[in-house]
């Protein structure tokens, strides 16, 4: 009797086990072409809740809201029902340029329609200043697939290693550099650019990436202060030397 | 040296004091390994037991490391099947005081049987009537669950998730954690049980002769909802330990609350059963044996206060500190009830292994007295430096506490606020 139910019993564990750990080796093997969107998702749920909040939340149109699509907003039901954001507006931010005719991706990367079809992507003005003078910039190649929310290229300054996230899907047709202005000239694989942030939106979203790296430049334990009215410098990692520049530019360019 | 290893954004020590911090321990775990391989090259002549002293210091390890390893499957069982979100913040930690705990008790037991080689008889020629053949079984499998839930901790380390495929698998893996918690709690469940009602089936020892349902003694029972109820104690009271230890805030106070919430509300359960329990063995099991329950304790040092130690002072009043707002909501007393409801299960599982094999049960028979050797005690001190050292590398370079980025930008609430927000919860 005991023999019927334990040993069964025994084995039944055993064979759930190896079943959900070889789903899971199934499901990898499937999924791996996939890697980029994958660590965009493992990424941005490690990210901190207050970097998760949707974009309405930044407008001021909600009081809060956790993004529940990984800033996917072309499959968000709530972001189709919401009125479409005004055009006017200057873009001159806190003494930096944010050029309303081009589309921001949160990761501090633009995008820009080209009249033959491409898409120009570049860094913005708050992550090229975070960046300063790169050490090292490693572009990918032209033919290159890159994925929306994935690597688009990798920027080294002082300690920081950064992948810098594309904000559009498509084929790497041509590349840049720091001294270009942009970075990738990209075919995009379709037109969608609701993901990406624009027009009145640029502004309370900036506002709130300052707050953000003034938390993210204060000093651990560091007492609550006062913000001293003052306009990001060219170069800010010149600026912090004994910061941690890994971590800063980590919590900027959305890398938990 | 080793910054490219830790997480982005957390603050470590130098690799110098990280060094000074470990050694000590190593040490201490080179001393118990060579108690170990004495035990293992010469035999269980090494150790104070004997025929009639059979289970001594290192069952009493085991038992002990197991309930309070309980957070793991506790914990899992709460986030993954419960829902209770808030307990991510802690799920990491948990995980690893579950491995460290499980596999230093399998570790240990490994040198108690005394024949490690031929350990895989178990498996092959089990005693499907043994409650230890259970509990080999349950352990073996569930180490094995936990180490699969170690597998993701590890794989989110800064290195290895630059390597797609172990990204990609970290992924798959997590997102089918829930079957591995249901089958975490199944076993966890069935080996706690089992090993309460290893004692619970003592005939012959009418200390921890218990009646029960089925076939099962009440022991049973009391040691599954004794496990659940100080789980959340050990894994709230070692997060505070990293805490002051480390010097950083690493879970909200809510979730510490939350942990100690649990832990009353089943510690309360639990001193309500274990007093039922008690009753009824002092006023029918024993007496049926043709032994007065006071006889037990008329044994120094093993008197009646042991018992009321149990009850009371390690069960009742942290039950009451756990479950009163107030009182939950001061961080001293938070951390001082988690402490002793470990201190409870400790005391109850010393009992059940060391006072039922104390008592003389015939007429002829002595009470005894045991005291391990170097090479029992240097084996457990082994165990107790291997679960610091997992525990300390796996903060050091694994992101244990998700929160913890977050919780160093924000100022912290001065207690008195903290008090005055969470009194009413």
């Amino acid at each position: 009797m005991a023999h019927t139910i334990f040993m069964p019993a025994f084995f039944t564990v055993l064979t759930v086990v190896s079943l959900t750990v070889l789903l899971a080796l199934w499901r990898s093997a499937r999924t791996m072409p996939k890697a980029e969107e994958i660590r965009w998702h493992a990424d941005f749920h490690d990210l901190p809740a207050a970097d998760r909040v949707c974009r309405h939340v930044i407008t001021g149109e909600f009081r809060s809201r956790e993004c529940p699509n990984a800033f996917d907003c072309g499959r968000c039901e709530t972001h189709a029902r919401m009125p479409k954001p005004a055009s006017d507006g200057d873009g001159e931010i806190y003494g930096m340029e944010f050029p309303l005719d081009r589309f921001y991706h949160r990761g501090h990367t633009w995008a820009r329609r080209e009249a033959d079809g491409t898409v120009t992507v570049g860094l913005d003005e708050l992550g090229k200043r975070l960046i300063g003078a790169p050490d090292a910039v490693d572009l990918p190649a032209p033919g290159v697939r890159v994925h929306a929310n994935g690597t688009a290229f990798r920027v080294k300054r002082r300690e920081a290693d950064v992948r810098v996230l594309s904000p559009v899907d498509g084929e790497v047709v041509a590349t840049g550099g720091p001294r270009d202005e942009w970075y990738l000239r990209v075919r995009p694989v379709n037109d969608n650019f609701t993901h990406l942030l624009r027009d009145a939106e640029v502004r309370p979203w900036v506002m709130r990436e300052i707050e953000r790296l003034q938390l993210a430049l204060t000093a651990e334990g560091a007492p609550a202060s006062l913000a001293d009215g003052g306009v990001p410098v060219a170069d800010i990692a010149a600026s912090y030397p004994k910061t941690d520049w890994d971590a800063v530019c980590g919590e900027m360019f959305l890398q938990p | 040296m080793d910054k490219f290893l830790i997480a982005r954004g957390l603050k470590r020590c130098s690799t110098a004091r990280f060094a000074a911090w470990i050694l000590p321990w190593i040490a201490l775990l080179g001393f118990g390994l060579v108690a170990a391989g004495l035990c293992l090259i010469k035999g269980l002549n090494q150790t104070n037991m004997d025929n009639r002293f059979a289970f001594g210091l290192w069952i009493f390890l085991d038992l002990t490391v197991i309930a309070l390893g309980a957070g793991a499957f506790f914990t899992g069982f709460l986030l993954y099947i419960l829902k209770l979100h808030e307990l991510r913040a802690v799920i990491n930690s948990a995980v690893i005081i579950g491995f460290t705990a499980y596999s230093g008790a399998v570790a240990v037991l490994a040198i108690d049987v005394g024949q490690p080689l031929r350990a895989w008889f178990t498996f092959w020629y089990p005693n499907v009537h043994s409650m230890l053949t259970e509990v080999t079984f349950c352990i073996t499998c569930y180490l094995t669950v936990l180490a699969i839930e170690y597998v993701p901790i590890v794989l989110k380390n800064r290195k290895l998730k630059e390597v797609p495929s172990l990204l990609v698998f970290e992924f798959q893996l997590h997102k089918v954690m829930y079957v591995l918690a249901g089958v975490g709690t199944f076993l966890s469940f069935f080996h706690q049980g089992s090993l309460g009602g290893l004692y619970g089936v003592l005939r012959g020892r009418p200390f921890a002769f218990r009646e029960g349902l089925f076939i099962w003694p009440s022991t049973f029972f009391l040691f599954i909802l004794s496990a659940a109820a100080v789980g959340p104690s050990f894994v709230l009271l070692t997060t505070w330990l990293v805490e002051k230890i480390s010097k950083k805030r690493l879970v909200r106070t809510e979730v510490l609350q939350l942990l100690g919430r649990i832990s009353g509300l089943l510690l309360a359960v639990y001193v309500l059963a274990k007093t039922l329990d008690t009753l009824i063995w002092i006023n029918r099991t024993s007496p049926s044996a043709g032994f007065p329950a006071a006889q037990f304790y008329g044994w120094k040092p093993f008197g009646v206060w042991i018992l009321f130690a149990e009850i009371v002072l390690f069960g009742l009043l942290p039950a009451i500190a756990l479950l009163t707002p107030k009182l939950r909501a001061r961080r001293g007393l938070l951390v001082a009830a988690a402490a002793l409801a470990c201190c409870g299960v400790t005391l109850n599982r010393f009992v059940q292994t060391v006072q039922t094999l104390a008592l003389p049960t015939l007429p002829f028979d002595k009470f005894l007295s045991y005291t391990p050797s170097w090479q029992e005690v240097g084996t457990f001190l082994a165990v107790v430096a291997y679960g610091v050292l997992v525990y300390s590398f796996s903060f050091r370079y694994l992101n244990l506490f998700p929160e913890e980025r977050e919780l160093k930008l924000e100022p912290a609430a001065p207690q008195e606020e903290e008090e005055m927000a969470y009194a009413g919860r």
